[in-house]
């Protein structure tokens, strides 16, 4: 039994969306820009193909498109087939950049599109596919809004964020998204997207890196930016039964951010009175993480004693990030883990965040 | 009686590939990817020995960019092929990876037989 956490996909254009939209939005759509509305995107080119090259056409790919679409089919026969995976959690593509558009009005008529579209395009097509809304945590009534329309559908199981951000997401103003999530008993994906676009801050404090190369190797300092927000704002107190997905921002720095963020609690939770225990603690209980990208130390041996301070065999989920550059294929990556670990990581660990139901064996 | 497998692949000449294409062929139980670099053919296994992708057969042949005498420039052309899923290049003519010297692609014989590209499972000279 396989779960994988982190299935990208996407529609090919936004014209895709048009049939999924209110009529004011489509004109927008259409009739924007020069030849149509597009998506901030990055400002950095990865030098070799966002994509695995085998998961897309690059004869029919429009030059210079940056993250071209996904079909059903392709995802069958290169993922769920190929690797026999129960479930897949489908994490967007391009539609992450609505959570980052300074027009956020715009942005939350757009996710409702794109929520529809995929619903229709691939959750309620396989049975095998779950999905993530997408929302707008630039404004966070219409994304309450949002999770409360589609939330209570099975095939939706969890609320997407991107790690670019205007606020980090333990702040009061995403409140009512929070709100919302605990209504309907949905986790939060933070997912490492889009920093440094759009609304987004910087990548860094320390300005904008230069190359690609830089930016995917710090792209996960958002996430540790949101995840230090919502453990120190108590949202796990305020939610008991929120849950909360690190999805691809590595597995190191978070652990050290738990020790320093513990021995800091110890003398500052005067100032964050509704954090009652150690930050960790909220970790364990309410916390996971991808695998994707697993760190590749030079010495192999050195992977396991970085990492089992995060608890894995609780906390950790198989990810492939298909289709990217960087995807980890499933065998290769449990085999890098303790035997006793595996069985957690593939599935048991993803069926009971999602709260997905165990497939009845044929 | 199990019938033996075929010990070598021939490829006629009109159809060998050209600078910066592949020609993939079965020779036994393997695959093996034959390319053509500054006129001569070289054979590689059609599995990236870092996470086994197909590297030929859905890979990229390329050219390197590189600094000389301090300016950018670009190597060899189409001496590299670059992996499909991580997108890790290996020296065509050698197999040898560019980013991590630890790893290299198998490589195997081809020769010109007359008319025909020879493709074997033995160790090229």
């Amino acid at each position: 039994m396989l779960v994988d956490s982190d299935v990208h996909v996407g529609y090919e254009t936004l014209l895709d969306l048009c049939d999924y939209l209110d009529a004011p939005t489509r004109e927008l759509v259409v009739h924007s820009g020069t030849n149509g509305l597009g998506m901030p995107s990055y400002p950095w080119y990865h030098p070799t193909g966002w994509l695995r090259g085998d998961t897309y056409d690059r004869e029919t790919t429009d030059v210079g498109a940056q993250l071209p679409g996904q079909d059903l089919d392709r995802v069958r026969e290169k993922l769920l087939d190929a690797y026999d995976v129960t479930y897949a959690i489908l994490t967007p593509d391009e539609a992450a950049a609505f959570a980052i558009l300074p027009n956020a009005e715009l942005a939350a008529r757009l996710c409702r599109g794109y929520n529809n579209w995929l619903l229709e395009r691939y959750l309620e097509e396989e049975p095998r596919t779950r999905g993530l809304l997408v929302v707008t945590p630039q404004h966070p009534e219409a994304a309450a809004e949002e999770i409360r329309r589609l939330g209570p559908r099975d095939e939706f199981v969890g609320v997407f964020l991107p790690g670019g951000a205007r606020v980090p997401y333990g702040s009061p103003v995403h409140e009512p998204l929070w709100r919302a999530c605990a209504e309907l008993g949905l986790p939060v994906a933070v997912h490492t997207h889009f920093e440094g676009v759009g609304v987004a801050g910087p990548v860094t404090a320390a300005g904008y890196p230069d190359h690609y190369v830089e930016y995917h190797t710090l792209c996960g300092a958002g996430m540790c930016g949101h995840f230090v927000s919502i453990l120190c704002h108590g949202v796990f107190e305020r939610y008991p039964e929120t849950r909360v997905i690190m999805m691809e921002g590595g597995l190191v720095p978070f652990l050290g951010l738990v020790w320093r963020l513990d021995t800091n609690w110890r003398a500052c939770r005067s100032e964050i009175p509704y954090c009652r225990r150690p930050p960790s603690e909220y970790v364990w209980e309410h916390v996971r993480f991808t695998s994707q990208p697993l760190e590749e130390p030079g010495d192999e041996r050195l992977l396991l004693p970085a990492i089992e301070g995060l608890r894995p065999w609780e906390t950790l989920c198989y990810a492939s990030d298909y289709p990217h550059w960087d995807f980890d294929e499933p065998a290769q990556t449990l085999r890098r883990l303790p035997a006793e670990w595996r069985d957690a990581v593939a599935h048991a660990n993803a069926l009971s965040f999602y709260r997905l139901p165990a497939p009845v064996a044929a | 009686m199990t019938a033996s497998r075929p010990s070598e692949a021939r490829i006629p000449l009109a159809e060998a590939p050209a600078a910066g294409a592949v020609r993939v062929v079965e020779v036994g139980p393997r695959r093996v990817a034959v390319f053509c670099v500054d006129g001569q053919f070289h054979a590689l296994a059609d599995r990236c020995p870092h996470r086994g992708a197909p590297l030929c057969s859905l890979g990229q042949v390329v050219t390197g960019i590189e600094v000389r005498n301090g300016a950018l420039a670009t190597g060899p052309p189409d001496a590299l092929v670059r992996c499909p899923w991580h997108k890790w290049d290996f020296e065509i003519a050698t197999g040898r990876c560019a980013v991590d010297p630890r790893l290299r692609v198998r490589r195997y014989t081809v020769e010109v037989d007359d008319d025909e590209l020879v493709v074997s499972l033995s160790t090229p000279r």
